[in-house]
């Protein structure tokens, strides 16, 4: 239970960051999309399941209060949970490059759906220009953002664990 | 018990389950807002307060420092200015450029003036949208004072956007520059009407997409556009922008160009919205 509020506190904040702050930490009109690391390294790090409600939760938050269509992005960032929870006690904590590679291409194929469906259908087809001018550096932007936060966001993981289900550390 | 009902958790049964639950909602919300608008209020009544106390720390921490630039700034000039006879020219330069922002102001103020009906009402913009495809953005006004869906939204004397979406105490605008945003416009002078798209290939520019269906309409570089009277939604003789690098196109038919438009977009922070609809 303290560990879903402590999930939903983060999701929320990262959100508030993005929506009030976004206009302030953009790089040449592109913010960094914070909302999609939540499910990827909750997937990573603690399964497909975690995966799944946590990118259900913020994908949620990220259409409710902006788009028309409810349940696109949900979709979305609950697969990315899932994908990046099917690598769960594979790779270690400490191996940063895997998740950041499920990361780059959670947000690739996202962004790229989201073109897909909202510019390529209305006849916009010039797809090289979005994609070097919005869809890449957002995706570089939201590695760096990522690189950044991935030492507290573990840290934060390992104080919300539960004992009884607390990951294995050392093998040997 | 709880083993009978382990199947459930799985995560395969759980993504499956979960899928057709955002499927249902993607279909409803084709057809109606009537399953999501509960949830949405209830989660923005959540949301907003807090976007309003962080909005307040940023404005408070980019006017602190902005107050810092001033300062180093005014001591820069001051060291400048001790050395330099021709201080006077260069206050006289200044007065000049006040004066012409006052004819400018001046006109504005007359084109507000002849649409004197309208009321307004004041908000200030809370949060911009998520993702870097759109731009739209919340105000901190909703359905309880007054504003519904379709109504226009100006700036600084120019327009800024059309409400899409009302909860009872936050709207969402979405701006003319927005990909998805059709204004129909007329040049102020000879009532030649035009059509106002929006464009996100213009983002680093900052103009818009505006095109004239008649070849003959004559049109110059910083003509006044203002939204039209046969518009359904804009009302009319709200100034959108100024003309730029009209030209006819290539199929001897038409002309297209720019519009710089009369708001600023890079920073808005508070709105008018007009509680009237066309």
């Amino acid at each position: 239970m303290k560990r879903k509020i402590g999930e939903l506190i983060l999701i929320v904040f990262l959100y508030l960051i993005q929506s009030t702050y976004g206009r302030y930490i953009e790089i040449g009109g592109i913010t960094p999309n914070l909302l999609i690391i939540v499910p990827v390294l909750f997937g990573f790090l603690n399964g497909k399941n975690e995966g799944i409600y946590v990118g259900l939760v913020s994908g949620l938050l990220y259409d409710l209060l902006f788009n028309n269509i409810i349940g696109f992005t949900a979709l979305i960032f609950m697969y990315v949970g899932y994908f990046a929870g099917c690598y769960y006690k594979k790779y270690e904590e400490s191996e940063m490059l895997f998740p950041l590679l499920i990361l780059f291409i959670g947000n690739m194929s996202f962004e790229l759906i989201a073109y897909i469906g909202n510019f390529l259908l209305h006849n916009k087809l010039d797809i090289l220009y979005y994609m070097t001018r919005i869809v890449i550096p957002e995706v570089v932007y939201t590695i760096f953002v990522t690189i950044i936060i991935y030492k507290p966001l573990v840290f934060l993981n390992a104080k919300l664990e539960s004992k009884g289900r607390r990951r294995v550390k050392n093998f040997d | 018990m709880k083993k009978k009902y382990d199947f459930l958790f799985t995560s395969k049964s759980l993504l499956i389950g979960f899928t057709a639950f955002c499927l249902l909602f993607i279909g409803v919300s084709f057809f109606t807002d009537k399953l999501v608008t509960p949830l949405r209020t209830i989660v923005s009544t959540v949301i907003v307060p807090f976007q309003k106390g962080m909005n307040n720390i940023g404005l408070w921490t980019s006017d602190k420092a902005a107050t810092l630039q001033e300062i180093s700034e005014v001591m820069q000039k001051n060291v400048a200015l001790q050395g330099q006879v021709d201080a006077l020219v260069e206050e006289n330069n200044q007065l000049k450029q006040d004066s012409y922002e006052l004819t400018r102001l001046r006109d504005l103020y007359e084109l507000d003036e002849k649409y004197p009906g309208y009321t307004k009402v004041g908000a200030r913009v809370i949060a911009s949208s998520p993702d870097n495809w759109f731009s739209t953005f919340k105000i901190d006004k909703g359905s309880d004072d007054g504003i519904e869906v379709d109504m226009n939204v100006i700036a600084g004397g120019g327009l800024v956007g059309i409400v899409t979406q009302v909860d009872s105490t936050t709207a969402t605008v979405r701006s003319i520059v927005d990909d998805n945003s059709n204004v129909s416009g007329m040049l102020i002078n000879t009532s030649e009407l035009c059509m106002i798209k929006g464009d996100l290939k213009l983002m680093d520019s900052g103009l818009i997409h505006v095109t004239f269906s008649d070849k003959s309409s004559v049109v110059r570089d910083g003509d006044k556009i203002v939204t039209s009277n046969i518009s359904t939604k804009y009302l009319e003789g709200i100034l959108v922008g100024y003309l730029k690098d009209v030209k006819v196109d290539s199929n001897n038919l038409s002309q297209s160009g720019y519009l710089e438009p009369a708001v600023n977009f890079e920073h808005l922070q508070e709105v008018l919205v007009i509680l009237e609809k066309k």
